[in-house]
């Protein structure tokens, strides 16, 4: 097959810059300490109001999670680190979303039972 | 035209292994997330209420912007913003769930008043209804007890028919006379403050005189007497068509008419006043 050199020097400098690009980013150690971390933080959500009131954000941590871990078998370092750390905010932040929606559904029960009192309070005292 | 689609397809690899590998445009996950940072930051529920989340967002995405621009490590850096954009939300949710703790509380104050109000104004309702009843009650005492004082005055008897006040025949006539003695506005000035402070009340007059003589003369003499009361009461503001004035002659005598003691008891006349809200009921 036919290919231009244009296209020939585009394909060198993409290849030169995706080996330098992927060797120069991967980490030697283990990240052991973040996927603790990750796994901590995913208990935790799973003990929380989260599974309830935030499966989505729950289920993407977990997710995230997991992946972690495979990654961690693969000894993909860079992926774990990363994906153990996404799994931590995600785990956070399925739990504060899970518990400000239970504050507001607990608000809004207080709202309807002003309601009703006050429908109440109109209401002639004479029987 | 194969080779120009195959010319594109190793265009198009070769452009997202620069894009993956090397510095290139911004990555737009950077841009995000500080959109998403500026959004929070501007919110002031989020600047109240959750400060440190907002902190750590920006402490993430000032890194994020740096790994970015210092090293040029596109994969690190859109990490890093994923992870601040997730700091920025959590930072968003925190600040609605302390809102909505707020809104609780400041509603669950707003309850308490409503009940505390509720109480007060059965308690006021209460108070009110125990103040009438004492009221009705004490209204209902001076009632019965001015009444005892007005047939103490009277001297009036409180019976089924009615109070009724028995005058003897010496205190308004002479005898076998139809014409009030003068002195007779004594004996009747209790029985005219009476219906004059309850002018609702009817009463009935009779006429009662002792066996002696005939019946017919017994009869029209009792009816005149009757009368005689009748109308002096009725020339003193009683309206007469409060009165019936009732002659019995001799037909009910209080006792004996065998001796003059018992004559003069039976020569009366009787003023029977009704019940609040009834009518005398007639002798028949």
């Amino acid at each position: 097959m036919h290919v231009s050199p244009r296209v020939q020097k585009w394909l060198g400098l993409s290849l030169t810059c995706g080996v330098l690009g992927v060797t120069g980013c991967s980490a030697a150690r283990p990240p052991e300490a973040p996927v603790a971390q990750a796994e901590l933080a995913v208990r935790q959500a799973a003990e929380s109001k989260a599974p309830t009131y935030a499966p989505t954000e729950f289920r993407i941590a977990e997710e995230k999670y997991q992946g972690a871990q495979r990654a961690m078998s693969a000894e993909e370092y860079d992926l774990a680190r990363r994906l153990a750390e996404q799994a931590v905010v995600d785990a956070q932040l399925a739990q504060a979303r899970a518990e400000a929606a239970a504050a507001q559904k607990n608000s809004e029960e207080f709202r309807s039972t002003i309601k009703a009192l006050q429908s109440e309070a109109n209401r002639p005292t004479t029987p | 035209m194969i080779n120009k689609q195959i010319v594109y397809f190793f265009t198009g690899v070769s452009l997202a292994a620069l894009v993956a590998g090397c510095a290139g445009a911004r990555p737009a996950s950077i841009d995000r997330a500080r959109s998403s940072l500026t959004q929070a930051q501007q919110d002031p529920a989020v600047v109240r209420y959750a400060p440190a989340q907002l902190s750590e967002a920006q402490a993430t995405m000032t890194q994020a912007e740096n790994v970015w621009n210092s090293e040029g490590d596109r994969e690190e850096a859109s990490h890093l913003a994923y992870v601040a954009e997730q700091k920025a939300r959590i930072a968003v949710a925190a600040a609605q769930e302390k809102a909505a703790e707020d809104e609780t509380q400041r509603l669950r104050t707003q309850r308490e008043d409503i009940r505390v109000g509720a109480r007060t104004r059965e308690a006021e309702l209460a108070h009110a209804q125990a103040e009438a009843a004492t009221d009705r009650a004490v209204a209902a005492t001076t009632r019965a007890q001015v009444l005892e004082q007005e047939l103490a005055a009277l001297k009036a008897q409180d019976t089924e028919r009615g109070l009724v006040m028995t005058l003897q025949e010496g205190v308004l006539f002479e005898y076998d006379k139809a014409d009030l003695k003068p002195g007779a506005m004594r004996s009747l000035e209790p029985l005219m403050t009476f219906l004059r402070e309850h002018p609702d009340r009817t009463l009935v007059i009779e006429g009662h005189t002792d066996s002696t003589g005939t019946d017919s003369y017994n009869l029209e003499l009792s009816q005149r007497r009757a009368e005689a009361v009748r109308n002096f009461l009725s020339s003193h503001g009683i309206s007469a068509d409060r009165i019936l004035a009732r002659g019995y002659g001799e037909s009910y005598p209080v006792t004996t008419n065998t001796t003059e003691a018992g004559r003069q008891q039976n020569r009366r006349v009787e003023v029977i006043i009704a019940h609040e809200g009834q009518r005398v009921a007639e002798r028949r």
